[in-house]
């Protein structure tokens, strides 16, 4: 028995099994990639009444279109010109390689939980090797089950079908043959009545076989494929080759990415720090789902905000303690939107994870009784989310005589510093620069001569005393070589 | 009784002096005549006023009890907020204070300092916070008590002592003024008691040279007669 597991990548190898494994391809045809990326976007917004189409640039036609505005007789690669002219309201967007391609990659991250071999096809489209998944699915229709509870979890139009190779596959998914079956002889069928405008010949070959009476699939296969390289382009025989398999087409797998990086292009520019949020979240939640179903922790997010016409802005926002969880990062992100002023709108959002790291369960005592909201690590956080990095420190030692080396801030929670030996009779205050001493005290008790630092350039000779004012407060003062009186700290 | 009475005091808005429960304050401040004052000690959390001068030894009273907590929850930290000066590290650590569990917040605004305090106290990972104020306002306090509560955390509010006429819905207040054998504390305010006699602490037991019995003879400074002495 040989099992397969879906995230495991396996050679291109034949199974040793005697009986020659039929193969299997599933295509995946996602037309309206662009306009289904902003549709989720903005769930609530009147985009769902309202004809939307997405304009190719280049060739100056329609290339992604809503239901609306199919309604009203637009269709595929029409120019805008008569797409206008058929609805006068209607909302054209230009079309983005950027928003397909990062989206087409989702999905595929998506079903690579469930489906081990994916390749991309066409920027719009995935295919899906499907015989070796067979031996862990058991049959087809269990598979095509779980592919589309998958799918179904990225609200996004498709169309799909199955063929022998990955060419016939991709033929009848775009035709919307919307059929999952092993059967050759439905597939082949199905090919045979297929027109040739939905290959993928170019539109010279097609009409050159127009012009010899050739329009369907059937017609190209009746010739024997010797003839069809003799008489015809080189290009329609290695199509009519790969479709029926007799070519071998070779195809490049999807491997997922580790890092999260995510781009999405806002329908309005928004200019509200507060209306900014609701995207953000979006990104958040999404970060959730890849981080959780990996098991994974990040501790920086790096978001940037794209401003119309203006230098784009760059948010870091650090946790000290790994996160996963959108609603966490979106208190953190919150208090640090508060800090920032949008000099234009912004249009675009980009978020980027590098760094991960598997999650290890915290370490917390079940019979502790109260069981703090927060961990050490996220108050900091949360702290110099707001306050800045600088506003948080521990304080720290380090080994030197002098009063005003030993301290030291640091911005981290430090682990405990090898001992050494402490002086008694310190102040809880310390002057950041010693003052004159300006009043009448009375020395208490001292001195204590503390005269170090020679060998760098900050030397100090200074005799310490702790004195008390008239007021009652307890000062440490120095008396230096020449005879002056310096306040340094008080005994608070 | 009147059905209004019985109906506050159902409520548990009336209060009767003859009702006054002895609060359990377990946690002493290892200062013999303040525990006494405070019959036990501080109480476990809450908001604690202190309005005292600087540098007449506020802090150094509220050590040994903080250390205490420390010790109890060791996980937890103890945040010092806004302080007037900078925090000597070398005391604490001398004190005995593990400086990991140790954190000094330094906020720019006003605005902040209430508001990181507020975040400390009802984060459940500090035991007490520190926090060096000069006016609060009725609500403010209310909330700053609200979130210690909520955190079970200890939160004294060190600030100068100005004659105020409101007075503040705090757990414990506490004025404090010089004195030569320590510090010279009265409890202005207690949840469920009251007592208005000012007394000396003594500190000699921690810091025998911060701290003078009355009749030593002081050494005055600088006349050349008592150096000499």
């Amino acid at each position: 028995m040989c099992w397969h597991f879906p995230l495991a990548h396996r050679a291109r190898d034949k199974p040793l099994s005697t009986y020659i494994m039929q193969n299997i391809w599933l295509y995946l045809y996602f037309p309206n990639l662009q306009l289904d990326a902003l549709l989720q976007q903005n769930p609530d917004s009147y985009i769902h009444t309202q004809a939307y189409v997405i304009l190719d640039e280049q060739t100056n036609q329609i290339c992604q279109l809503n239901r609306i505005a199919h309604q009203a007789g637009i269709r595929l690669n029409m120019g805008l010109g008569t797409a206008a002219m058929l609805k006068a309201d209607l909302q054209v967007i230009p079309y983005q390689q950027e928003i397909t391609k990062n989206r087409l990659n989702d999905i595929a991250q998506s079903l690579y939980l469930v489906t081990s071999d994916i390749c991309f096809f066409n920027d719009n489209s995935l295919l899906l090797r499907v015989h070796n998944m067979l031996n862990l699915y058991g049959n087809l229709a269990s598979y095509w089950q779980v592919v589309q509870r998958q799918l179904s979890l990225q609200q996004v139009r498709f169309h799909y079908a199955t063929g022998h190779s990955p060419l016939a596959a991709r033929l009848l998914a775009i035709t919307a043959w919307d059929q999952v079956i092993d059967n050759l002889d439905v597939i082949k069928k199905a090919i045979q009545n297929t027109a040739l405008q939905h290959t993928d010949l170019t539109t010279k070959a097609v009409k050159k076989l127009q012009r010899v009476g050739i329009h369907t699939i059937q017609a190209l296969l009746n010739i024997p494929l010797a003839e069809i390289a003799k008489r015809f382009d080189i290009e329609v025989a290695t199509y009519i080759g790969k479709i029926t398999s007799q070519i071998n087409h070779p195809v490049s797998f999807f491997h997922p990415k580790k890092s999260f990086d995510r781009f999405i292009e806002l329908l309005y520019d928004i200019e509200n720090i507060q209306v900014l949020q609701a995207p953000l979240n979006q990104l958040l939640q999404s970060l959730e789902q890849f981080l959780k179903t990996r098991d994974l922790l990040t501790q920086t997010l790096v978001f940037t905000l794209s401003q119309r016409d203006e230098k784009s802005i760059e948010l870091n926002i650090h946790s000290q303690q790994g996160e996963y969880l959108a609603k966490y990062w979106a208190v953190l992100i919150s208090l640090k939107l508060e800090k920032i002023t949008l000099s234009a709108p912004v249009f675009a959002i980009r978020l980027i994870v590098e760094n991960t790291y598997i999650r290890t369960p915290d370490e917390t005592d079940l019979f502790a009784g109260k069981q703090g909201r927060l961990s050490r690590l996220q108050l900091i956080s949360l702290l110099q989310a707001k306050l800045g990095e600088e506003a948080v420190s521990t304080p720290t030692l380090s080994n030197d005589y002098r009063p005003e080396q030993v301290i030291q801030n640091s911005k981290r929670l430090t682990k405990a510093i090898p001992p050494f030996k402490l002086y008694a009779l310190r102040p809880s205050f310390l002057l950041t620069l010693p003052q004159r001493l300006q009043e009448k005290v009375f020395i208490t008790y001292g001195p204590e001569r503390i005269s170090t630092g020679w060998w760098d350039a900050k030397p100090i000779t200074r005799d310490y005393f702790i004195a008390r004012s008239q007021l009652g407060q307890w000062y440490w003062i120095f008396k230096t070589p020449k005879g002056d009186w310096y306040l340094h700290g008080v005994f608070s | 009784m009147h059905p209004t009475i019985s109906y506050l005091k159902n409520k548990n808005l009336l209060w009767q002096a003859n009702h006054t429960q002895p609060t359990a304050n377990g946690q002493h401040t290892g200062f013999k005549e303040l525990d006494n004052a405070l019959q036990g000690g501080f109480p476990e959390y809450g908001v604690i006023d202190i309005r005292s001068q600087i540098g007449i030894g506020e802090l150094r009273l509220l050590l040994p009890s903080i250390l205490t907590r420390q010790q109890d929850r060791r996980t937890e930290l103890v945040t010092l907020i806004a302080p007037p000066m900078c925090i000597n590290s070398e005391m604490l650590a001398e004190f005995g204070f593990a400086l990991d569990q140790v954190m000094v917040v330094q906020p720019l605004l006003n605005k902040q300092v209430l508001w990181s305090a507020e975040q400390s106290l009802k984060s459940g990972c500090c035991h007490s916070v520190i926090l060096w104020h000069v006016s609060l306002s009725v609500t403010q306090v209310k909330r700053l008590q609200l979130a210690a509560e909520k955190g079970h955390c200890l939160l004294f509010i060190i600030r100068q002592p100005r004659q105020e006429h409101i007075s503040l819905p705090v757990t414990l207040g506490i004025r404090l003024s010089p004195s030569k054998v320590g510090i010279r504390a009265q409890i202005t305010k207690r949840k469920g008691n009251w007592s208005n006699n000012s007394f000396d602490v003594y500190m000699g037991a921690y810091w025998p040279e911060l701290s003078q019995l009355e009749d030593t003879n002081v050494l005055a400074f600088p006349s050349r007669t008592s150096r000499a002495g």
